[in-house]
């Protein structure tokens, strides 16, 4: 099967939310996706993107057929105190008939170019720990699951939280 | 204690740059901080800056034991989750020892939440802790936070160095 990596352009956001809906499947979360085409559209095509996206695509089996988008990747930068700019690599997602054909590595390798590229020391990203197959598909890569072996523990404030610590205190 | 809340500027990244080490102090990672106050002002003050800072400061009368009156910080930024949208990221959340129990922690944490939900309308504040790092966990906690890696069983990964150069280098055979 033949492949190419591009950026993604506006067209890309129905795809582009079909490949997060699937991959939230895969992480039985699918009722959490509330964003629509309309908002990744606007917050990653805009003026100030929040986020940046490459996107896998096939061409079909003859030239009559259009091309299928089969994987993605979103990424944005962040930065660390200690080191400076990361990479991040918010979503990773190869359509499940299409993988075990490099498409995973490439994107990655891609990714990690544009990391180099681009002055970041580091390129980072989470994984739940009963996701087996992604967790070694990243460590026999090199990557450092800092969970692990520095002890660092992702929290989270959700909107009401949010919302409460933001009303300015009576103090 | 009096004290303000604040836009960082240019000029605060030397007491930054200081506090950063004093966090990593804290951490056990001394070592691990690599990158100069120059560095900072020009990541953090360009066109495009990396991240936000908000200090916080105290007057003259009540500066610290060494003579700073910038006793506090927060460093954050912009991130995006594919399921909500605009989210943000608290990198780092520090007040200086002799000036903590004065509720300067909790005036930063609040403004960035502010500033997340009225800029941005930010879903999510994200931010990562130390397991043993029981003070700063009760802290969160108490605030609402949920500790995803219980929860949720997330790890966060990395790629640095050479790993990171050897990725871009090749394509390894799955």
């Amino acid at each position: 099967m033949d492949y190419k990596l591009r950026k993604a352009e506006p067209k890309d956001v129905s795809d582009i939310l079909r490949l997060v809906k699937e991959l939230a499947k895969y992480e039985e979360m699918e009722h959490q996706v509330t964003l629509t085409e309309k908002e990744l559209l606007e917050d990653g095509f805009g003026d100030t993107p929040f986020y940046h996206c490459v996107i896998a695509e096939t061409q079909g089996e003859s030239s009559r057929d259009d091309p299928r988008v089969v994987g993605f990747a979103m990424y944005y930068f962040t930065y660390d105190p200690w080191v400076g700019k990361q990479l991040y690599l918010e979503e990773f997602y190869v359509m499940d008939e299409c993988r075990g054909l490099g498409i995973g590595s490439e994107i990655l390798r891609h990714l990690s170019d544009l990391a180099m590229k681009t002055r970041c020391t580091g390129m980072m990203f989470v994984v739940a720990e009963n996701n087996e197959p992604s967790l070694q598909f990243y460590k026999r890569r090199g990557a450092e699951d800092l969970s692990q072996e520095e002890g660092w523990r992702l929290f989270r404030f959700d909107k009401d939280s949010l919302v409460k610590m933001a009303t300015p205190a009576e103090e | 204690m009096n004290f303000k809340i604040r836009a960082a500027s240019k000029e605060d990244c030397k007491d930054i740059s200081r506090m950063i080490m004093e966090l990593a102090v804290y951490e056990k990672m001394p070592d691990q901080v690599k990158i100069s106050h120059e560095e900072l002002q020009r990541d953090g003050f360009c066109q495009n800056p990396f991240f936000q800072c908000l200090v916080a400061e105290v007057p003259e009368e009540q500066k610290s034991k060494e003579g700073c009156t910038v006793v506090g910080y927060a460093l954050y930024f912009y991130t995006y989750s594919t399921w909500k949208g605009p989210t943000v990221f608290l990198e780092d959340l520090y007040v200086m020892p002799e000036f903590r129990g004065k509720g300067i922690g909790k005036g930063l944490l609040s403004k960035v939440a502010e500033v997340a939900k009225k800029k941005k309308q930010c879903v999510h504040l994200h931010l990562s802790v130390l397991d043993w790092n029981t003070p700063s966990r009760d802290f969160y906690a108490a605030k609402g936070a949920q500790d995803l890696t219980v929860t949720e069983g997330i790890h966060v990964l990395r790629f640095d160095g050479q790993n990171l150069d050897n990725l871009a280098n090749e394509a390894p055979k799955d």
